[in-house]
């Protein structure tokens, strides 16, 4: 429940950078994911190509880096880091 | 175009979403549905097969704002089936522990969802900018809140020290003394809120509600009473469903409980304030009558001065409390016998209104089925009632504005909805 939330978070995130930058495509997102987040990468990857299916963010690569340092303070959050339009 | 990378660093946050679905036809409403689009979450579900003295911490899981009243209302009807009474010094540790959430649920709604609303502020971060004494204030409330959690239940959020029968271990009186000019200072914030909150100006209305609440007959409800009803009805809280039922609607993923054969109701502060006016406490029902208050109050938006009254009746009933603390001799009462299979039922007010357990539980002392009924879920269609009112009344307003009005006829209430209610996706069909 709470993973698909913040996936379509950091769509609509993704949907507004672009906007605000002219895009009409965004190519590649960048996540950070904290030891402690409550998504994994498969989960990501699984709900990724569908919810962002006819948006800017539609065929977009998604890179993820799974951290493992558990005294990080962002340790239970995921961190939209980059998007490459 | 060339390819560019940018730069972002954004936390995604959690937050609920709800729409609203308003049909005009001639200028009138036909329609207004609030639909919440949250998942179920099975709690009822996976409660199937585990011990009965599970219930209690698996279903304050439920709410991270409320979850003492989940323990409460678990222990209160599961300990009906060891023969357990809790009594003397513990009975007031539970008043304690569930005053501490009340303080910090109510203080969260009042001041960081609710007071926005009224000195133009989008939210609590701009408001903490503009009134930043206020907030400072609320801040410094819901930390002591908190802190009562922490002492009694082992930590603020989903408290680990509460077990059928009482606690896993009380506090000592060194926690204790440390604790009260906490709750001294706690009482002053408390009084200083109900008149910073009673200079708002609130919108002119009144609203038709059959209020439902616990009543006791010596104290403002937490643990026990009877469930009342402003419209006549009085039974055991074990007799809740013979009175009341959930209903399904096509159109949201949140129940809707009607009282048979009348429909919506509110239960929550108003309710509660309204059938239970009298055994507020003193300095309480002193503020009610300073701030103009009566002794029933029917305008949604004035609910928050209300919560601040129970705010204050908190502190001074944890404060009476800590007074009289005497470690009790054993943290928990001992059962009188195996859990007896049957079926076993128990309501505790939630800061949010009445919440109800009830768990049927076999020979081995296993749980065939539980059902639980959230405050949330009660006022769900007295709720989408109100916001049918404020359509009613702002059809004039832009879709925008429109949607803030609705959006804020529902943060009169709840603040689990209020999560939800900053993402409202209204949508408005005119004929």
């Amino acid at each position: 429940m709470h993973e698909e939330r913040m996936l379509q978070d950091i769509r609509r995130k993704v949907e507004e950078v672009a906007r605000d930058n002219g895009a009409t495509h965004v190519r590649r997102v960048a996540l950070w994911v904290g030891a402690l987040a409550h998504l994994t990468e498969d989960q990501a990857r699984a709900r990724w190509s569908e919810m962002t299916r006819g948006t800017v963010a539609q065929d977009s690569a998604l890179d993820i880096e799974q951290s493992k340092n558990l005294d990080d303070p962002r340790a239970q959050s995921i961190v939209l880091t980059s998007i490459e339009i | 175009m060339t390819e560019r990378t940018i730069k972002v660093d954004y936390v995604p946050r959690v937050e609920g979403e709800g729409s609203l679905q308003v049909k005009v036809r001639d200028g009138a409403v036909e329609d207004v549905r609030l639909r919440i689009f949250e998942p179920p979450r099975f709690f009822e579900a996976f409660l199937r097969g585990r011990k009965y003295d599970e219930a209690p911490d698996i279903t304050a899981r439920i709410c991270g704002i409320c979850p003492v009243a989940y323990q409460m209302s678990a222990c209160h009807a599961l300990e009906k089936s060891l023969g357990i009474t809790v009594d003397g010094g513990l009975r007031e540790l539970r008043r304690l522990l569930y005053s501490g959430e009340w303080i910090e649920s109510h203080t969260l709604h009042m001041y960081l969802l609710h007071a926005p609303d009224f000195l133009g502020q989008p939210d609590a971060i701009a408001l903490a900018r503009e009134h930043p004494a206020e907030v400072k204030r609320g801040l410094e409330l819901k930390r002591v809140g908190n802190r009562i959690l922490q002492v009694l239940g082992g930590r603020e959020i989903h408290p680990i020290n509460v077990r059928m029968g009482g606690f896993y271990r009380v506090p000592t009186l060194e926690e204790v003394s440390e604790l009260r000019p906490q709750v001294e200072k706690a009482l002053l914030l408390a009084e200083e809120s109900v008149r910073f909150f009673a200079q708002l100006s609130f919108p002119d209305l009144t609203e038709d509600y059959e209020f439902v609440s616990l009543v006791h007959p010596k104290e403002y409800p937490m643990n026990e009473g009877e469930v009342v009803s402003s419209e006549g009805l009085r039974l055991p809280a074990e007799r809740f469903e013979e009175a009341f039922e959930e209903v399904q609607v096509p159109y949201s993923n949140a129940y809707h409980v009607v009282r048979k054969g009348r429909g919506s109701y509110l239960t929550g502060p108003l309710a509660r304030y309204a059938l239970n006016h009298d055994r507020l406490s003193p300095r309480a029902l002193d503020l009610a009558r300073e701030v103009g208050l009566g002794k029933v109050e029917r305008n949604p938006y004035r609910s928050i001065l209300v919560r601040s009254l129970e705010v204050v009746h908190a502190c001074e009933e944890s404060l009476a409390i800590l007074e009289r603390y005497r470690p009790p001799p054993k943290a928990w009462v001992e059962p009188a016998h195996s859990p007896l299979p049957g079926t076993y039922a128990a309501i505790t007010e939630a800061p949010r209104g009445m919440l109800y357990h009830r768990y049927r539980v076999n020979a081995g002392g296993f749980l065939d089925e539980a059902r639980i009924i959230a405050p949330t879920t009660q006022n769900q269609k007295r709720i989408e009632d109100d916001v049918r009112h404020v359509v009613g009344r702002s059809l004039d307003l832009d879709d925008p504005h429109l949607a803030d009005a609705c959006e804020r006829a529902i943060r009169n209430h709840d603040p689990c909805i209020s999560c939800a209610t900053h993402f409202l996706d209204l949508t408005v069909e005119r004929q």
